[in-house]
């Protein structure tokens, strides 16, 4: 399996204190989020595929490579870390230069690698400067600029939209998606579910250092039978739908959207609550839409893990 | 990320991989050599170095002085005079036969004391200091009543005495205590000093073997301790040599093996830097808290001769100590104990001894090369 990122029953363990136990998951290309609360083990997993630290137990590749083998390993992954330290005096040209040249690289083809990845992160008119004097946001960005710097096929990014501005989440969200779209790696954590539902292809759930779900949200959300399913139609009449609904035994709860233009119905059965619909379009009501209200990271991590620490 | 992977692969992993290691190793050099000379964590190293080469320098600066005062003092007298004309003085001999000896005093001093008598009254006595000078000893008498009652001979620097001082400083002082703790605050801190800033991962994260980055580090280290402690003992023996003239200067450094002895003292102080660097570094990375493995190292040399032959070898001090060109004599009434840790009773061969030193760091390193590779990034736990 050369073109996956596999875990196979890794755990680790920091003395008594458990980082992640039994992780199996075989990560395929694009974006994938790692999202859970604050101490989840999103982190220790990152560490783990990069070989920052050893697994207790269990086997990690990433695209065939052993992440004990960093020569290897580092000429396919670039990792943006959480770590807010960098080496002393050095200005965020010279960071991304060093790290280029660590590598191997000749100094011509580190200076035009160096300056092409701090021109993607939009920080060519600060790369003169020295990083003590950065902000949040471009210390963030030159790390981003650093993992980039030589090309990798997998990107393993820890929170890396922490302290950017809005503009330059929005540019970095671009980025991402058009590495994933040429056939990338991205590893992403982050808290801000909102922006996990909007960049990643896939997520995997973290809770307590174990791995809850994994896979594509709508599929994860279809696996939740405990909850039911949330329906939001949109319609011209939406009283004389939600009491055709109420008519289906899977129907749990109606009630009227609070812009009086649509139903929220929940039910244990989708798919027969669909085929009604075709019967009462049928019978006379204009249906706008219908869309499923809570398939998204949000309602999956709620419903899994519970909504502890998480920005929405 | 948006090139083709084929581009993506070339570079570094082209070349051949004793050229790519070798460019590796400059990259974290070049990294390194900044922090390791300007670290202000370091200050105290170069005080360290700079201690034994004012010592010297302080003590040409008062020899020089001597010299010059003795010079003059040697051009007043009435006649030429030798060492053996101021030996001849001794005790008891009256003012008149000294100066029937040896000629007028250049410098006389004169005072009058009152000694008290047996029933409450006192007399006067008379009271002289005269100083001599055959140019580079001194002759200081102390004459009472009009004779001689005290003759004390302060002899000029003596290369030989020099020579020995020189090699007790260097020894004892110099190697022992400067080289070892300089190399303990460079060479620890090449991780330790990361861990503790949590900048580390910066290398960790780069293409390049931990072995590879290891090496580069410890290279950093070398020429750093290298170039401060070499530095420092080339000045101390220019120091040294300076405070001869120059005849006596070019007789001992062309005629008198000294010559021979700074190359020699120069080799031994990069040893050191290399033993020391090498112990210091698989010490910085075995252990969280320096002081203890410090401490070890230290009791470890110093007890080097109370070992037994087998495990003496594993240590820096024995190779060092017999390397050193010149042999510090043990004075007489020394303590025992105090005296073995100043022999050497089983020096080995200068071949054997250098081999010694890098095997003994070759060890060290394989332990600092293996701990490297299990070394975690765990900022939280330091």
């Amino acid at each position: 399996m050369n073109d996956r990122i596999i875990f196979e029953n890794v755990s680790k363990f920091y003395g008594e204190i458990l980082g992640v136990n039994r992780v199996n998951l075989s990560i395929p290309a694009g974006i994938t989020s790692l999202v859970g609360p604050n101490g989840a083990g999103k982190t220790t997993l990152m560490n783990l595929m990069t070989g920052l630290v050893r697994p207790s137990r269990g086997c990690i590749r990433v695209l065939g490579c052993r992440t004990d083998e960093p020569e290897e390993l580092f000429n396919i992954l670039g990792y943006c870390t959480q770590f807010d330290a960098f080496p002393k005096g050095l200005t965020g040209y010279q960071f991304v230069y060093s790290y280029l040249r660590l590598g191997g690289r000749d100094s011509a083809s580190a200076e035009q690698l160096a300056w092409r990845a701090i021109d993607r992160v939009n920080l060519v008119d600060a790369a003169a400067r020295s990083i003590a004097g950065y902000s949040k946001g471009m210390r963030q960005r030159i790390r981003l600029a650093q993992a980039l710097a030589h090309n990798p096929r997998v990107l393993v990014l820890d929170e890396p939209l922490n302290g950017l501005d809005p503009l330059a989440r929005a540019e970095m969200i671009v980025l991402f998606r058009a590495a994933a779209a040429q056939g990338c790696y991205l590893i992403i954590s982050s808290h801000i579910l909102h922006e996990v539902d909007v960049i990643s292809d896939q997520v995997i759930l973290l809770s307590n250092g174990y791995v809850v779900a994994e896979g594509e949200i709508q599929s994860l959300r279809s696996e939740i039978r405990e909850h039911p399913a949330q329906i939001l139609i949109r319609c011209s009449r939406p009283r004389e739908l939600a009491a055709r609904t109420m008519e289906c035994k899977q129907t749990i709860a109606v009630s009227i959207h609070h812009d009086e233009r649509g139903v929220l119905v929940k039910t244990r059965d989708a798919d027969g609550l669909y085929l009604m619909l075709n019967q009462i379009a049928l019978n006379g009501i204009e249906i706008e839409s219908v869309s499923p209200a809570d398939d998204d990271v949000n309602s999956v991590y709620e419903y899994l893990i519970g909504n502890d620490e998480v920005v929405q | 990320m948006t090139e083709p992977i084929a581009e993506r692969m070339t570079e570094p992993m082209t070349r051949p991989a004793t050229r790519l290691r070798f460019e590796q190793i400059r990259s974290v050099i070049r990294l390194e050599i900044k922090k390791t000379f300007f670290a202000k964590r370091g200050l105290w190293v170069y005080v360290l170095a700079l201690l034994p080469v004012l010592l010297l320098i302080g003590h040409t600066i008062a020899n020089s002085h001597q010299r010059e005062r003795s010079a003059w003092l040697a051009r007043q007298n009435e006649k030429p005079l030798t060492y053996q004309d101021l030996q001849a003085v001794k005790s008891g001999m009256t003012s008149e036969e000294v100066v029937a000896l040896i000629g007028k005093p250049p410098i006389r001093f004169h005072w009058n004391r009152q000694r008290a008598l047996g029933r409450g009254g006192s007399v006067n006595v008379a009271h002289e200091s005269y100083h001599y000078s055959d140019g580079s000893n001194d002759l200081y008498l102390e004459l009472t009543a009009g004779k001689v009652e005290r003759v004390i001979i302060r002899e000029g620097s003596n290369i030989g005495e020099d020579n020995i001082v020189f090699a007790g400083v260097f020894q004892f002082f110099f190697i022992r205590l400067a080289v070892f703790f300089g190399c303990l605050g460079i060479f620890m801190n090449l991780f330790r000093g990361e861990v503790l800033d949590r900048s580390l991962h910066f290398y960790f994260l780069a293409p390049i073997r931990r072995e590879v980055l290891m090496a580069g580090k410890f290279l950093a280290g070398l020429l750093a301790t290298c170039v401060i402690f070499v530095t420092s003992e080339l000045l101390q023996i220019i120091a040294f040599t300076w405070n001869f003239s120059p005849n006596m200067r070019d007789l001992y450094l062309y005629q008198n093996h000294g010559l021979a002895h700074a190359m020699t003292y120069l080799g031994v102080t990069a040893l050191a830097c290399l033993g020391y660097g090498a112990f210091s570094l698989a010490a910085g990375m075995l252990f969280r808290n320096p002081i203890l493995p410090a401490a070890a190292i230290l009791i470890w040399e110093a007890i080097n001769p109370f070992l037994p032959p087998l495990l003496k070898q594993f240590s820096v001090i024995y190779y060092l100590k017999s390397l050193c060109p010149v042999i510090v004599p043990t004075p007489p009434g020394t303590p025992p104990l105090f005296a073995m840790l100043i022999s050497n009773p089983d020096p080995v061969s200068g071949t054997i001894a250098v081999i010694g030193v890098v095997t003994v760091a070759l060890l060290a390193l394989c332990a600092s090369s293996f701990q490297v590779r299990r070394m975690e990034i765990n900022y939280t736990t330091e």
